[in-house]
């Protein structure tokens, strides 16, 4: 029997997780799980499903009341009608969503188009789909856009589906409404269908703005939509997300989720209708938090000298190292050995970005301003080794 | 739209039956239904708490990728007394409901083997994991009489000819049949005679009344068999989808992996309300097989009434029926409130959760 090799990206990220749990005064600057703690109305909501509703049954497709909040919510938030009914799949967090869309639309010796870099678990989902990667690379310089002439140049006769995200993790960036027009047209064009990924929607800065490609004309028939609770609603432990679609494709989403999982715990699903229905101050409150402290990060790699493509969304920076000299995976090793900060090498989320570190800014602001001058600190020490 | 890609992918998700294959529910869907492995008892006030307190404090994060350390190590601890294993706290992965388990194990020890060997009659989630990405399967023939266990020869057949990973449950999802101390030395047997590997699903085995036999048990299979198990059964959780895989160390890492991949980790209320099940777990149990044995005689007795066959069983939580001499009738009736046996390979079968209310659907 052989056994066959493990995602390097993943288990990169995961190496350092585990070492980064053996320091104490560690500063984590690298997984996507928010420091806030679950809103407490929510924790209160799911204490009472432990006492009214901890047998309820729970089809594969999620509780009917919980779809139809979801569909309430991306019709408010995304402009996206749906039909609770039969156009809504909850899953067990984004990345089950991620993983089920990734299945049901593309097969062994499809091509899905993916702009780089991208967040790591879409490369092992199409592997464990026997699909393949076309990359579109975006750079720094422009902020890490997905050109729409790069993406249509992309496309060959087995492609199947182009994947969005936006907000973008690792790199922030946000697709423009003109910019997620011309990715549609071209879907429409090659008849591709379109994996949308909004989980980070509600965390859009300055002037940017978030676009549904499912809300566009034409689009809502060829696109599944990604979200979850876990960044907006800081729930990562509850493991809750969603796919919408057109109901054909949601049906098989349906059977995917039935054969991976079977369902999610009754409890996170009443935490979730609570989180969906209840106040939206808490989320507003963290948004508020994120745009404060993205400016002190950035404030901070200005100083340092670090290049960067401008976050505008969701909770990142991915910032150019090159002039460190060393694979990134180096300096976050030694970043976290040396001064107890953990970030995520770019060479985890794509094997072109071995020069960019990924850094959250997911900490209270007197930890992040700590975790920044370590992090210079750091550098100043890899610099001062390589010169 | 008219959309060819689209409908290739349609085409293909519907022709694929495996995958489209129906699930018993994971709990009752209202009070007249049987088809789920058990009936949805009170939840303890003591894992209300649990959970609560844990939520208060913060445990709303992800946590571990495998699952937190206390849960591995006190499934670790329960698989080892129940089943005579020797497991360690890193030898187990939480999973979200033993379908995750099935999946993870078929499709990632699966990528290990060329082939897989499967009983003709199991639960079907074992198809519908078999059907997101195809492998060849080997069908291991059940035997009727023996509540539709795959028969020993069977097995011995297929391992001869070549497949080297079978998937197995014991007490079967269906029948609630259990493979005897002298048959698990015989899987045992033929399993090291070819180096070959087992996935066995022993999630009903807290149901069987009296001694279990387990292949995790067997000293010399331990690094061959990967084992399936609900959470504690029977404490109310079923809804919350906790389950369990034990395996060798070196099938780890590419299940943990995989795990990572399509769920980051189990959710961390549950884990928390599964731990405290666990030390609350023997309170109550003993009470537990002694009521369903109750309820089961009496199901026995009405399900003779009706000219219903029982089907060859063991574990106490479950019943299955098929027709008999003249009970057509009987069963036609029953398959709006029990799991249809058709979807698990045995088209006269009905099965039936085991319950104070159950007789009310066979009278």
């Amino acid at each position: 029997m052989s056994q066959k090799k493990a995602d390097q990206g993943t288990n990169l990220l995961y190496k350092l997780i585990g070492e980064a749990r053996g320091y104490d005064d560690v500063i984590v600057m690298g997984r996507g799980d928010p420091d806030f703690d679950t809103p407490p109305h929510i924790v209160a909501a799911a204490k009472e499903a432990m006492i009214h509703h901890h047998a309820d049954y729970t089809p594969p497709a999620g509780l009917p009341a919980l779809r139809e909040a979801i569909a309430e919510r991306v019709k408010r938030v995304n402009n996206i009608d749906v039909d609770p009914a039969t156009e809504v799949v909850v899953t067990n967090g984004g990345q089950e969503a991620l993983f089920l869309m990734v299945l049901a639309t593309v097969g062994p010796g499809d091509e899905m188009i993916v702009p780089e870099p991208n967040y790591n678990t879409y490369a092992d989902s199409l592997d464990f789909a026997g699909a393949t990667k076309i990359e579109v690379q975006t750079w720094p310089q422009e902020d890490f856009r997905a050109d729409p002439a790069l993406v249509r140049a992309a496309v060959t006769d087995r492609t199947r589906a182009l994947l969005l995200v936006s907000p973008n993790n690792p790199c922030a960036s946000v697709i423009s409404p003109g910019d997620m027009r011309a990715m549609l047209d071209i879907a429409i064009e090659r008849d591709l269908m379109i994996l949308s990924d909004e989980i980070y929607d509600l965390f859009v800065y300055d002037d940017f703005v978030h676009t549904s490609p499912a809300s566009l004309p034409g689009g809502k028939e060829r696109t599944l939509t990604l979200n979850a609770l876990s960044k907006s609603y800081s729930m990562t432990g509850w493991r809750l997300g969603w796919i919408t679609g057109p109901a054909d494709l949601m049906a098989r989403v349906t059977e995917l989720k039935a054969a991976a999982t079977g369902g999610a715990s009754v409890i996170s699903q009443y935490a979730g209708i609570a989180a969906l229905t209840g106040p939206q101050e808490p989320v507003e409150m963290m948004a508020a938090a994120y745009q404060r402290r993205r400016r002190l990060v950035l404030d901070a790699l200005d100083e340092m000298g670090m290049k960067y493509g401008l976050p505008q969304g969701g909770q990142f920076v991915f910032a150019d190292i090159a002039f460190t000299g060393l694979d990134s995976a180096e300096v976050a090793q030694r970043m976290l050995t040396e001064q107890h900060v953990l970030a995520y090498p770019g060479s985890a989320f794509s094997k072109d970005r071995k020069d960019y570190l990924r850094m959250t800014f997911l900490q209270p602001e007197d930890k992040l301003i700590e975790g920044l001058e370590r992090m210079k600190v750091a550098m100043q020490g890899i610099v001062a080794d390589g010169s | 739209m008219s959309s060819a890609t689209k409908a290739f992918m349609l085409n293909w998700h519907i022709a694929n039956r495996a995958l489209n294959t129906p699930l018993p529910p994971q709990t009752a869907r209202h009070r007249a239904d049987f088809s789920a492995d058990e009936i949805a008892g009170p939840l303890d006030e003591r894992i209300i708490a649990a959970a609560s307190e844990a939520m208060e404090a913060g445990q709303t994060h992800y946590v571990d990728v495998p699952g937190i350390g206390p849960l591995r190590e006190a499934l670790a601890d329960y698989l080892n007394g129940a089943c005579g294993s020797a497991f360690g706290s890193g030898n187990i992965i939480v999973t979200a409901g033993v379908q995750e388990a099935r999946f993870l194990t078929i499709q990632k020890i699966g990528e290990m083997f060329d082939s897989i060997g499967v009983p003709e009659v199991a639960h079907p989630g074992v198809q519908k994991a078999l059907g997101v990405r195809r492998r060849n399967v080997v069908s291991l023939p059940a035997d009727g009489a023996r509540g539709y266990l795959p028969t020993i020869d069977g097995i011995a057949a297929a391992v001869t000819d070549g497949c080297r990973l079978l998937y197995l449950e014991s007490p079967s999802r269906l029948s609630g049949a259990a493979y005897s101390a002298d048959e698990v030395a015989a899987i045992s047997q033929i399993v090291n005679e070819h180096e070959a590997a087992v996935i066995w699903d022993q999630g009903l085995s807290v149901w069987i009344d009296g001694a279990y036999n387990s292949l995790t048990a067997h000293e010399s299979t331990p690094t061959r068999v990967a084992a399936l198990s609900d959470g504690w059964p029977g404490m109310g959780l079923s809804s919350w989808f906790l389950g369990a895989i034990a395996a060798p160390e070196e099938w780890m890492p590419s299940m943990q992996s995989q795990k990572q991949i399509m769920a980051i980790c189990t959710a961390t209320a549950t884990q928390f309300a599964a731990l405290e099940a666990g030390q609350i777990y023997n309170e109550s149990h003993a009470e537990r097989l002694a009521q369903l044995a109750r309820q089961r005689e009496g199901l026995l007795q009405a399900a003779a009434a009706a000219n219903l066959e029982v089907v060859a069983g063991g574990a106490l939580n479950i019943i299955a029926l098929r027709a008999g001499a003249s009970g057509e009738a009987a069963l036609d009736k029953l398959r709006e409130s029990g799991a249809d046996g058709g979807d698990f390979g045995a088209p006269d079968t009905i099965r039936l959760t085991v319950s104070n209310s159950t007789a009310t659907a066979l009278g």
